[in-house]
């Protein structure tokens, strides 16, 4: 099976390595080849079910997902393109609609203590909408965030960011 | 010369016991033939005399009204170190060992100027090796450092490192000398499954990744700082964390490429971090939502608001603030109007947006909302409805490339909520899963994810 950590880079922009990690953004790449998954679940009683028979199915059907939000009548989730027809197929007639969006890229920009940034996700923002890329999804953690955006923008995408946050392309 | 470095916390130095102790790693070191560099911190946590707070607490008494300024800060926050290390090399010097006591700035370590967080930047470890020549053992002072000379800094204005600076100097040597490792000690004997406050089966692991300890303590788990597993990694230092009261052999932590397959991809651990406030705000406008969405982003960051676990969806937009900070928010929010497009003129699809948040916390919305009405002809008010989860924490599992292998958040998920805890909303990354759920309910989460992964075992 193919990790999404193996898919093709579209580009990959850093800051050199000094003795210790400069604080702030040091690097911003890409990996094509995504889709974004939205499931309706409601939100009567039946909701935490639904949402546990999702989870289940895709498990049992050894189908990796991942940006994973729960929504107040849905759940949303990004998985491989290629993986896309067997989750559709997995789900179906377990929750309510299922909707995918595909030729989606994750855009990963990575700091040394991203929660201590507090003007990184303003930044993220600004430039998107500079690179006119419109977020499907988004997941953050303590030293990354990571944005599915179209693939047709998300070289734009790239090049906004690695402005706004001073990065110079890698040799 | 195989360079060991050996990094003692103020546990393991607040007494002549605990001191013998320590000392007695240091000398099994030396006999085994390796050529011991021991970092250390202050003696003791807060309360104790030469405690960091407790030097801190000093200079801030002289005048409660007015911080003291961050240079002076810094040079009363590194005498706690220096008095370490004179302390640990007199230690070593009465059992017969030869022992030289460095600051920072002796030892060659160079960081730049920021005061109270300041990064290292090089290392000129003459010094140290030049004691070890003279078969001494040097006695690093952790925490501090200096600048160097530029235009704008003085030479030699003594820094001090900030959260984890101790583990970042001992690993920042270890990488300057080329140590064939490097060993924290502090007072348990490694890294855990779990806090075993709270679980008691919790396991010492004997072997973990960079990647691994570092996500473990930046989700909750204090044990060896996320800087210096960076530095370990980036240079691919053999970290080690041991106690410094038993002879049990500790956590080995190391590169990816050197463990099985099986550690690989595996569950690591549970933690729980932080009180968190989780806000949603209602908008359903799929063109004007980014512009939204910005200048909430924008008034956090002006306002030093930390935001995480954000979270798009389709009727609107969510994320988490650390709890002391939600007052602020709250009232930053609430009333908050964002004029969206409006710059066509009247009669355009521009509209003013107005944050209203739960009843009763809606003061500024009830104020200004009579204010946007002579805009009702021409523009479009929306009301964008607030509401938060004031009582969060964070659940993490820690779970190593768990994107490749299906399953994990199935497990979560179902563990928590057939036991009846809501889980409000998760963030996952690479190497962990993180659940916001209540807060009353961390310890009973944390168990039940620790035994349906079978941590104890």
């Amino acid at each position: 099976m193919r990790s999404q950590q193996k898919q093709p880079q579209l580009g990959a922009v850093a800051r050199p390595l000094t003795f210790e990690r400069g604080r702030g953004v040091y690097a911003v790449e890409t990996t094509a080849g995504l889709a974004h998954v939205v499931v309706q679940v409601g939100d009567d009683g039946r909701r935490v079910e639904r949402l546990q028979r999702v989870l289940r199915a895709l498990a049992d059907a050894q189908i990796p997902i991942f940006l994973i939000k729960l929504h107040p009548e849905s759940i949303s989730f990004a998985l491989e393109s290629d993986l896309v027809t067997r989750a559709e197929d997995c789900l179906h007639g377990l929750a309510g609609e299922c909707g995918a969006r595909g030729d989606l890229s994750l855009v990963t920009i990575t700091a040394t203590s991203m929660r201590d940034l507090n003007d990184v996700m303003v930044t993220i923002a600004e430039s998107l909408q500079q690179a006119g890329a419109r977020l499907y999804g988004i997941g953050d953690s303590h030293n990354t965030v990571q944005c599915l955006v179209e693939t047709a923008w998300a070289a734009a995408a790239v090049t906004e960011l690695t402005a706004a946050f001073g990065l110079e392309a890698q040799g | 010369m195989r360079v060991l470095v050996q990094k003692f916390g103020g546990t393991s130095l607040d007494s002549a016991e605990h001191r013998a102790l320590a000392a007695g790693k240091v000398i099994s070191a030396r006999d085994a033939g390796y050529a011991p560099v021991v970092v250390v911190s202050a003696i003791g946590r807060r309360g104790a005399p030469y405690a960091t707070d407790t030097l801190v607490d000093e200079l801030r008494r002289i005048d409660p009204a007015t911080a003291p300024s961050p240079r002076e800060m810094d040079m009363m926050m590194a005498c706690g170190e220096i008095i370490s290390t004179a302390v640990m090399a007199a230690t070593l010097q009465t059992l017969g060992y030869p022992a030289i006591a460095l600051s920072g700035g002796q030892a060659g370590i160079i960081t730049d100027g920021e005061y109270g967080n300041a990064r290292i930047l090089s290392i000129h470890p003459h010094s140290i090796r030049k004691a070890i020549e003279r078969g001494q053992i040097p006695v690093v002072c952790g925490f501090q450092g200096v600048t160097s000379v530029t235009e704008e800094s003085e030479h030699g204005s003594i820094t001090t490192l900030g959260r984890g600076g101790s583990d970042t100097t001992a690993s920042a040597l270890g990488a300057a000398l080329e140590a064939v490792g490097v060993e924290i000690y502090t007072d348990v004997d490694g890294v855990k499954t779990a806090d075993p406050d709270m679980v008691p089966t919790a396991r010492t692991l004997d072997v973990c990744t960079y990647e691994e300890v570092a996500e473990i303590a930046h989700q909750g788990a204090k044990v060896v700082h996320p800087r210096a597993a960076e530095i370990a990694m980036d240079y691919g230092i053999p970290l080690w964390v041991k106690s410094t009261f038993s002879d049990l052999p500790g956590t080995r932590i190391c590169g990816d490429e050197q463990v099985h397959e099986e550690v690989r991809r595996r569950v690591t651990g549970v933690t729980h971090t932080g009180k968190l406030a989780f806000i949603h705000l209602e908008i359903v406008n799929e063109a004007h939502k980014p512009f939204v969405e910005q200048e909430v982003y924008r008034l956090m960051a002006r306002a030093d608001i930390n935001i995480l676990l954000v979270t798009f969806g389709p009727t609107g937009f969510s994320f988490a603030v650390d709890r002391t900070d939600y007052p602020v928010a709250r009232d930053l929010l609430d009333g908050m109007v964002v004029p969206v497009g409006i710059d066509g003129g009247p009669n355009t699809s521009g509209a003013f947006y107005i944050f209203k948040l739960s009843d009763g916390q809606d003061l500024a919305y009830r104020n200004q909302r009579p204010l946007l009405k002579p805009l009702e002809p021409l523009f479009d008010i929306v009301d964008v409805p607030g509401a938060a989860f004031e009582n969060g924490t964070i659940v993490s599992v820690i779970a190593s490339r768990h994107r490749q292998v299906p399953g994990v958040m199935a497990a979560i998920f179902e563990t928590l909520t057939q036991a009846g805890i809501p889980i409000h909303q998760v963030a996952d990354s690479d190497m962990s899963i993180s659940c916001l759920v209540p807060e009353n309910e961390a310890s009973r989460a944390v168990r039940l994810l620790h035994d349906r992964f079978a941590l104890g075992e």
